[in-house]
Formats: structure tokens, C-alpha cells, sequence
């Protein structure tokens, strides 16, 4: 059993795989539990499609990919916000829109321009066993900023979640956690690209910290279970598709929703009886 | 405590074209039991959010005698939402929950202090909630989760409570447990202001009754306030006699 954990580690390029994946699997659950509490799984998974413009501009331009990826993740967050100010338009409504004019500028820029040697698949479904030593750097230093952001509004952003207008009353910065939260959103999806693609990385954000509160009624307890989940996923997963010679990023998702899958249907019959039971209170 | 608990002078709120609520003037005293009556989008929500500073207003508002200029003024003011409001899942004990309303007191990287915890302990306490601490706000019934909403109030130091529409779809019973500690915190010295639909409840409970449709169309005692022409300026000629 040792053997078939660690033989897939005996390379550099896995070792930098497993690296990683382990900050996957620390910085996607942790930033995915506010996505999940503040029900913007949507926008999640729609920001990860918008970095696919920022790829293809970086490429155009000639700057740092990392640095595409995350711009256009903020002028996503910053757009949805501006659209938001319009009361017609519900929010999902927004994030499509704008969701789908980034992707689609993404696509058509890489399509035509014959100065991008860029295969499309790489960022779509991830490419774990290319990482480099310093795309291991990059992405370990955007993590910690994006982790310590979160963790140092923790408070804040539980109060903020829970009831906006409170928090506001007693001096929180409501919008601007707001955007401390978009901006961890936004790295958290560019540490994805490398690993689980852009498709998949909504799995990574969504699918451990849904997976955790199942379990528990505490945010804390929730983010530690949901970055347990999260780093067996990622490295659960990594592990398996080098003895299935399955491609990574999809394993690493399955992984997850597997473990998903596992919980619901042991929490379910206590579910069942907590909901008769509030609501016969309520 | 000093002035009064509540002052407000020409306030009124807009939300882009549309008047909420125009030209409010009234002062509420310490110790006061004062219900907010008016039909559904009368402004009795934008009234409570304006004097938390929660929506921007005309006019001026006094809370314990200190003139709002800024946000951190205001928090002397506690505000409880309408029951709609509040996500009865949300992963959140009873104490965390009435631990965020010491969140005034510090900067936001600093830990509870033994002071916060005392505060939250003693709040959870004189809503009659001791030995719930721990329990998620979901395993709650709703006129628990009330309560805990007005500790948290309580815990945030606030003596000027506005409930919006708290008690609606509250039991008779629990609605009777509410008055009761309603009556012990106005003994104390707190203000309370209730908005809500139910004009029997409103006649039977509170000594005085702001009517309010755009504006303040009313302001005394519920009997007064609740009959005859003065009730049909509040609601219109369909809801004179309702309740009674």
C-alpha cells in the first residue's frame, strides 16, 4: 500500500505535481466554502471561463499568463458589480452575460491569431504534470496571499455572509470583503488552470467545501473538513490517475465528487430527521 | 441615560424615483414600547434602516442623543431583521451569532476579549436562552431565534431596538414570552420599536403607535391612533375595524 502511494513520487515532475496539487487542495475548498455559503458556485465556475480571456491576452501582449489569468478575473468581479447596479437585471442573469462575452473573446482570440502557440486543451482540462519548479513558486506565493486574505477576514466574512446589513452597522467594509473574496476567487481559479483546468476547477471550489457541510453547522469545522477533502481529492486523485493512466485533472474532480457522493448517502438518513424535526419548530 | 432615544427631523428616503418615506419628524423617550403600524410598503422598513444608517436618507437622526454623522453613531441602535431575512441554515451556533454584535468594539483581526465573551454570555442570558449556546441557530425555533437576534442586539450595546416585522408568523404563546421580555427591557431603560401588521396585537400591547404610509401619518396613543379616520389615513378605507 506504501508503494502505491509513493511510487507515483519518485520523479521530479510528480513531485511538482503533488506540490501542486496539495495547494489545490488547501486554497480551492478554503476560498469554496464562502462560494458555497454565499450560493455563487455559479460565479465561480463562470469566472474560471473568463480567465481564458486574460490567457490569450497575455499571450497576444507578451506578459506573464498568471498575471492575464487573474486580470480577467477582477474585470470579471469588477463588471459583474457594475452590471449589478442595474435592478432589472437579475445576478445570474449578469454573470452570464458577462461570463460568456470573456470566454468567447478568449476563444476567438486564440482561434485567430496564428502568434499564439497556445493548445487550448492544456487550460481547459489542466495540464498537472507540466508544472515547473517555478510555476510551483508562483502559485505557493499567490496561494499564501489568497489564504491569508481569507483567514484574516474570517470573522468578517461569516458576519457578512450570515447578514449584510449588520455587519455593515457595526463597521465592517461589506464591499470591500466583497472584493477580497472575488480576488481570492480569482487566484484560487488561476492555481486550478495548471491542475485541474478551467472546467474543472469549479469541482475543486465547490464540491469539497458542499461535501463538508453535510458534516457540520460551524464554519470553522466546515473550512478544516472541506480542505481535508480537498487535499485527498487532489492528491487522492493524482495518485490514481498515475496507476489508471487516467488524464489527472478529471480524476482529481471524480475523486472529489465520488467522496461527495459517499457522504450525502451516509449524512442523508440523519438529514431526514433534523428536517422533519425544524420543521415541525418552525 | 441622557435626551431621548430616538430623534429624528425631517427624514425621509428615496430609492432612485420612488419616495419610501418623506418627512419624518418624531422623538421616542428611554423606556418606551412603541409599535410601528402601516401596510405593506408604508416605509416602516425604511424608516428602521435609515435611523441605522443602512440606506442613504434625508433629514437628521439622534440616537441617544448623539447626531449621526457617521456610520459608527449609529450602532447604538440594534436592528432586528424580519424573520424572511435571516437563513435559519446557516453554519452559526447562538454564541457566535450574538458574538458578532461585539464586533463594534474591535478592529477586525483582534480576537473576543474576555470582556466580548461576558458581554455575549450575559445577552444570551436575559433573552432566557442559557444552555443554547452551543446550538446551531438552525436547531432554533423561530421565536428562539428572535431572541437570539435581540441578544445579539443586546451584546452589541445597543438600548434602542427596532424589530421590522419580528413577531409575523410568531405564535401566540411565544408572542407573550417576546412581550414579557419586550417589558423587562423597557423597564431597564431600553427603547423599542416594533413594526408590525397586526393591529389587534398593536391595541392590546403597546402604549404607543407611530402610523406611518410615505410618512408619518400618526403618532400617540394606540387607541387613538388605531380608530376611525386616523386608521383609514394609515391604511385606507378597507382596513378600518381590522383586527379588532
Amino acid at each position: 500500500m506504501i508503494d502505491w502511494l509513493t511510487d507515483p513520487y519518485q520523479s521530479q515532475f510528480m513531485r511538482n505535481a503533488g506540490a501542486v496539487a496539495l495547494i489545490v487542495g488547501v486554497l480551492s475548498p478554503t476560498v469554496g466554502v464562502w462560494i458555497v455559503l454565499r450560493r455563487l458556485a455559479y460565479m465561480g465556475d463562470a469566472m474560471s471561463h473568463a480567465t481564458l480571456s486574460g490567457v490569450a491576452s497575455a499571450y497576444l501582449l507578451g506578459f506573464s499568463i498568471t498575471l492575464g489569468a487573474l486580470a480577467a478575473g477582477l474585470v470579471m468581479g469588477v463588471a459583474v458589480a457594475v452590471l449589478g447596479a442595474h435592478r432589472r437585471l437579475g445576478q445570474d442573469a449578469i454573470i452570464g452575460i458577462v461570463e460568456t462575452g470573456l470566454f468567447a473573446l478568449g476563444v476567438i482570440m486564440i482561434t485567430r491569431s496564428d502568434n499564439i502557440g497556445i493548445d487550448l486543451g492544456h487550460f481547459l482540462f489542466g495540464q498537472i504534470t507540466t508544472v515547473t519548479t517555478s510555476d510551483l513558486a508562483v502559485n505557493g506565493g499567490l496561494a499564501l496571499v489568497a489564504l491569508v486574505g481569507v483567514f484574516a477576514s474570517f470573522d468578517d466574512l461569516r458576519m457578512t455572509t450570515f447578514d449584510p446589513l449588520h455587519a455593515a452597522q457595526v463597521g465592517v467594509r461589506v464591499t470591500g470583503l466583497r472584493f477580497v473574496l472575488l480576488a481570492a476567487l480569482s487566484i484560487a481559479i488561476v492555481v486550478c488552470l495548471s491542475t485541474v483546468g478551467i472546467l474543472m476547477s469549479i469541482a475543486m471550489l465547490v464540491v469539497p467545501a458542499s461535501t463538508a457541510r453535510m458534516l457540520t453547522d460551524r464554519v470553522s469545522t466546515m473550512t478544516a473538513a472541506s480542505i481535508g477533502f480537498g487535499v485527498t481529492s487532489a492528491v487522492g486523485g493524482l495518485t490514481l490517475s498515475y496507476h489508471l493512466a487516467s488524464p489527472p485533472g478529471a480524476t482529481i474532480a471524480l475523486v472529489a465528487v465520488s467522496i461527495c457522493v459517499v457522504v450525502f448517502a451516509l449524512t442523508l438518513p440523519k438529514r431526514v430527521r433534523h428536517h422533519a424535526t425544524t420543521s415541525a419548530q418552525r | 441615560m441622557s435626551g431621548s432615544a430616538l430623534t429624528t427631523v425631517g427624514l425621509g428616503v428615496r430609492y432612485g424615483p420612488t419616495v419610501a418615506l418623506d418627512d419624518v419628524s418624531c422623538t421616542v423617550g428611554w423606556g418606551e414600547l412603541v409599535g410601528v403600524v402601516g401596510p405593506n410598503g408604508a416605509g416602516k422598513s425604511s424608516l428602521f434602516r435609515a435611523i441605522c444608517g443602512l440606506v442613504p436618507h434625508d433629514g437628521t437622526v439622534e440616537v441617544a442623543g448623539a447626531h449621526c454623522h457617521h456610520q459608527r453613531d449609529r450602532a447604538s441602535a440594534g436592528f432586528i431583521p424580519q424573520r424572511s431575512d435571516i437563513d435559519p441554515d446557516f453554519p452559526i451556533s447562538l454564541a457566535e451569532l450574538v458574538m458578532t454584535g461585539r464586533r463594534r468594539f474591535r478592529r477586525s483581526w483582534r480576537r473576543p476579549t474576555e470582556a466580548d465573551r461576558t458581554a455575549v454570555a450575559e445577552a444570551i442570558e436575559r433573552v432566557g436562552l442559557s444552555g443554547r449556546e452551543r446550538s446551531p441557530i438552525g436547531s432554533l425555533s423561530g421565536g428562539q431565534l428572535q431572541r437570539g437576534m435581540l441578544a445579539r442586539a443586546l451584546a452589541q450595546g445597543a438600548d434602542l431596538l427596532l424589530l421590522d416585522e419580528a413577531l409575523s408568523g410568531v405564535d401566540a404563546p411565544t408572542t407573550a414570552d417576546m412581550f414579557d421580555l419586550f417589558g423587562e427591557l423597557t423597564s431597564a431603560g431600553a427603547t423599542i420599536l416594533v413594526a408590525t401588521h397586526d393591529l389587534a396585537l398593536a391595541r392590546r400591547r403597546f402604549t404607543r403607535c407611530l402610523g406611518i404610509n410615505g410618512g408619518l401619518v400618526a403618532d400617540g396613543h394606540p387607541a387613538d391612533v388605531l380608530d376611525g379616520e386616523t386608521l383609514e389615513s394609515i391604511f385606507g378605507s378597507r382596513s378600518v375595524g381590522a383586527g379588532r
